[in-house]
């Protein structure tokens, strides 16, 4: 089969870098398989239970960078209990006792201590990137062994964390010597900051180009920031509640105009109204603008804003920027490929009129013909609306739209929305993701079913009548990796149709459905390589299980394909079955 | 769920947050221990018919109405979640005031406050109501006033001192006194 030496090969598949055609390339024969396992550099693991450490180092013994995923996304919601899973200690152990020169970790939703950072620090000589997103069980003291030991660090990129803050001096960890640093993002850190030893270190960075500040950081301290670094593209300011004294702002001001190679723009926690002209400036470089946490500021200041940033391609802003917000949007953002709009009150007591609706969607896609990505958070929808933002906007890739309230219909018809998402889904051939809300019945599924051929991720909740729904989904949507539901009347009759279909996904949620023990017990029965685990938090049901009620329903099931059989970490509530 | 559509929500009768829409949302399985408050409703709106003939909805779908949304709804991650709370209760002192049977929410500012006389007064004038007491003379007045604190327990204004309460009250909640027998309030 080989025509050329191995070399060749092996330089020809270096051009190669999605996981997934390095996959496809190691089915081709053995001997591609070869090559390509001692040249693969970048592993990604999508659900760190599918495999063990063992194998992954075994089978890529020369792998530089690996990227873990531990908890199911609902963790993300309060779902998933803590101490589920998902520790990466044993993986950093492996690796550490193995020859692996482990370059690059990035992990999502894992329990990450600081006994494990240290180890990380202390294991690979040329470590170089810690990317650490939605993870737990760490503090600043973890952070304090990887600044002080990775001695070609480059990127600490913090996302959404839950940390531990000690109020040590972690950054004072940096050696003078550490100079590499091209990104550093705290901005999730919640306690002081040693404002003096980061600027000392921003100063010695000359590559930094993402620096994405914490809340701690004040105003004069991020101008000296900027000034000492101009070369930023990425920015993430912290938290100013205070508005400005002239000087102060003149000063911000002075640092920001410098900074022409800014691209995007985060953080503004808590942001005073009167800072945000000092950004006016770079506004019309950037193409990335993050302003979901800035809840106090009025829409008509983020307008002022985004009306200067004509180049943006990714916005991140809260519902309380309103219809006539997203029509400026509309109007300005023509580049525009990703927009995300929160919900600025999460409680939904405010009666909130601002807030956005599906007017403010519709101007959307159509005056942004680069959407790709959606994920929309408001009251209420129509189905109008929807098959307009289909006409608009076919290409698609995620969409996601949460509507407050569960069960809601079309406000103007009182139907279900199925027709309206139907719409989306025929039109937008790329789905590859989609989240649904409001009233739906089984006919939504039927047309996700019949025409969402790309679609990978779905996310359900309250929505549907019976298990049709969820088979003509399981049926229909061949490339299906992720199917999360909740709060849907789906039982095992659907669960159980096809079993086998669920080796060809990554995993399978269910909570608050109508699938019972009984049912998940015949599912697990002939699956050797499922994981089917029963989560369940009620004190009551931890005990006798010679009474137990095949008839009972199962609070919450997560399934999950694997290739090395029942996890032994789960905690007393998780039942493997 | 039909009448939803026109608008005649309003009119239905239910025990609830006044403003909570989505609030008749069953918590299956329960998740949260802490949840004493919403089981306490829950067991007295299915035995009672008080004397305003207010009727919870708890014979459909055997669905008692809860007054707190489901779990993890709205999909936001608890990160965004925590900053969403600590925005919105925290630096500015500002809490959030809602009273039963009043369909609209007002907040006010803790830290303009000097203790529970001046609290209690201000609500009264905010709400128009009078003899709003605080813990100890709630015995004479029809309302008393809750608080929610950190740890999303609800707690009888006036018990603790003045200034861990406004550390720690997130919200407030003004509530029949015949109601909030069963709320299971924690007293420390």
């Amino acid at each position: 089969m080989n025509y050329f030496p191995d070399e060749v090969i092996e330089h020809v598949f270096d051009f190669v870098a999605s996981h997934k055609d390095r996959n496809s390339i190691s089915l081709v024969c053995k001997s591609w398989h070869k090559i390509e396992r001692f040249s693969r550099k970048n592993v990604f693991i999508g659900n760190c239970y599918a495999i063990n450490p063992e194998r992954l180092i075994g089978r890529f013994p020369c792998l530089k960078s690996l990227t873990l995923k531990g908890k199911p996304h609902f963790a993300d919601f309060n779902l998933v209990p803590h101490e589920w899973g998902g520790f990466v200690l044993p993986w950093i152990e492996a690796l550490a006792r193995s020859r692996v020169g482990l370059e690059e970790l990035r992990l999502k939703r894992m329990v990450v201590t600081d006994e494990s950072l240290e180890l990380l620090s202390r294991s690979f000589a040329n470590f170089k990137s810690l990317v650490l997103v939605s993870c737990e069980g760490f503090t600043t003291d973890g952070l304090a062994s990887i600044a002080a030991n990775c001695r070609q660090l480059r990127e600490l990129d913090l996302q959404e964390n839950e940390i531990d803050d000690h109020r040590g001096q972690w950054l004072n960890c940096f050696p003078d010597s550490c100079t590499t640093l091209i990104s550093l993002n705290f901005a999730c850190l919640k306690g002081e900051t040693n404002v003096a030893a980061l600027e000392r270190l921003v100063a010695r960075s000359p590559n930094l180009k993402s620096l994405k500040l914490n809340r701690a950081v004040p105003l004069d301290a991020l101008a000296r920031l900027m000034t000492c670094a101009p070369q930023l593209v990425d920015l993430g300011v912290g938290s100013y509640e205070n508005e400005p004294d002239p000087e102060s702002f003149v000063k911000l001001m002075t640092a920001i105009e410098k900074c022409i190679s800014l691209r995007s723009l985060s953080g503004f926690l808590e942001v005073a109204p009167l800072c945000l002209p000092a950004f006016y400036p770079i506004c019309q470089n950037l193409i990335s603008l993050n302003l979901s946490y800035a809840a106090e500021i009025q829409g008509n200041h983020l307008i002022k804003l985004i009306q200067l940033c004509k180049r943006l391609q990714r916005l991140w802003i809260l519902d309380s920027i309103g219809d006539k917000g997203l029509a400026v949007v509309a109007a300005t953002c023509k580049e525009l490929q990703e927009l995300r709009v929160f919900p600025s009150d999460v409680h939904g007591e405010e009666d909130n009129n601002a807030a956005v609706t599906e007017v403010g969607l519709v101007a959307i896609s159509a005056g942004c013909p680069k959407l790709h990505s959606i994920l929309y958070f408001c009251k209420q929808m129509t189905n109008a609306a929807l098959i307009a933002v289909a006409k608009n906007c076919p290409n698609f890739i995620r969409f996601r739209l949460c509507i407050l309230e569960p069960h809601k219909p079309d406000h103007i018809t009182s139907q279900s929305l199925d027709e309206g998402f139907g719409a989306i889904v025929q039109a937008c051939k790329g789905l590859r993701r989609l989240s649904v809300s409001g009233l739906l019945t089984d006919q939504v599924f039927l047309y996700i079913g019949m025409y969402a051929e790309q679609l990978e991720m779905l996310s359900i909740a309250f929505a549907g009548d019976t298990d049709k729904g969820m088979l003509y989904v399981l049926n229909g949507c061949k490339k299906m990796r992720k199917l999360e539901i909740r709060d849907s009347p789906f039982g095992n009759a659907a669960l159980l149709a096809d079993v086998g279909r669920y080796e060809t996904m990554r995993s399978l949620w269910m909570s608050s459905c109508e699938v019972t023990l009984g049912g998940c017990k015949r599912l697990a029965q002939n699956s050797p390589r499922l994981n089917v685990e029963i989560i369940n938090e009620n004190e009551n049901n931890r005990m006798e299980q010679n009474e137990e009620d095949e008839r009972e329903k199962v609070d919450k099931l997560y399934l999950y394909r694997t290739m090395v059989g029942t996890r032994k970490d789960a905690p007393p509530y998780v039942r493997i079955l | 769920m039909a009448k939803e559509g026109l608008g005649l929500e309003i009119t239905e009768l239910r025990l609830g947050l006044p403003g909570d829409n989505y609030s008749e949302i069953s918590i299956w399985g329960s998740k949260n221990k802490k949840r004493v408050l919403s089981d306490m409703m829950t067991s007295s709106s299915l035995n009672t018919e008080n004397e305003n003939g207010v009727v919870s909805s708890a014979e459909d779908e055997s669905l008692p109405v809860v007054k707190s949304q489901a779990v993890g709804w709205p999909p936001v991650c608890s990160y965004r979640r925590q900053k969403n709370n600590e925005e919105a209760s925290k630096a500015i002192g500002y809490v959030k005031v809602s009273m039963d049977g009043v369909p609209y929410l007002r907040k006010i500012d803790l830290g303009s406050s000097n203790g529970y006389n001046n609290l209690a007064t201000v609500l009264e004038n905010l709400f128009g109501c009078l003899g709003l007491g605080v813990a100890k003379e709630g015995k004479k007045c029809e309302y008393i006033i809750i608080y929610e604190d950190k740890d999303r327990d609800w707690m009888l204004v006036g018990d603790v001192p003045w200034q861990m309460f406004k550390e720690s009250c997130k919200r407030l909640r003004i509530v029949k006194r015949s109601d909030a027998t069963g709320f299971g309030l924690q007293r420390d």
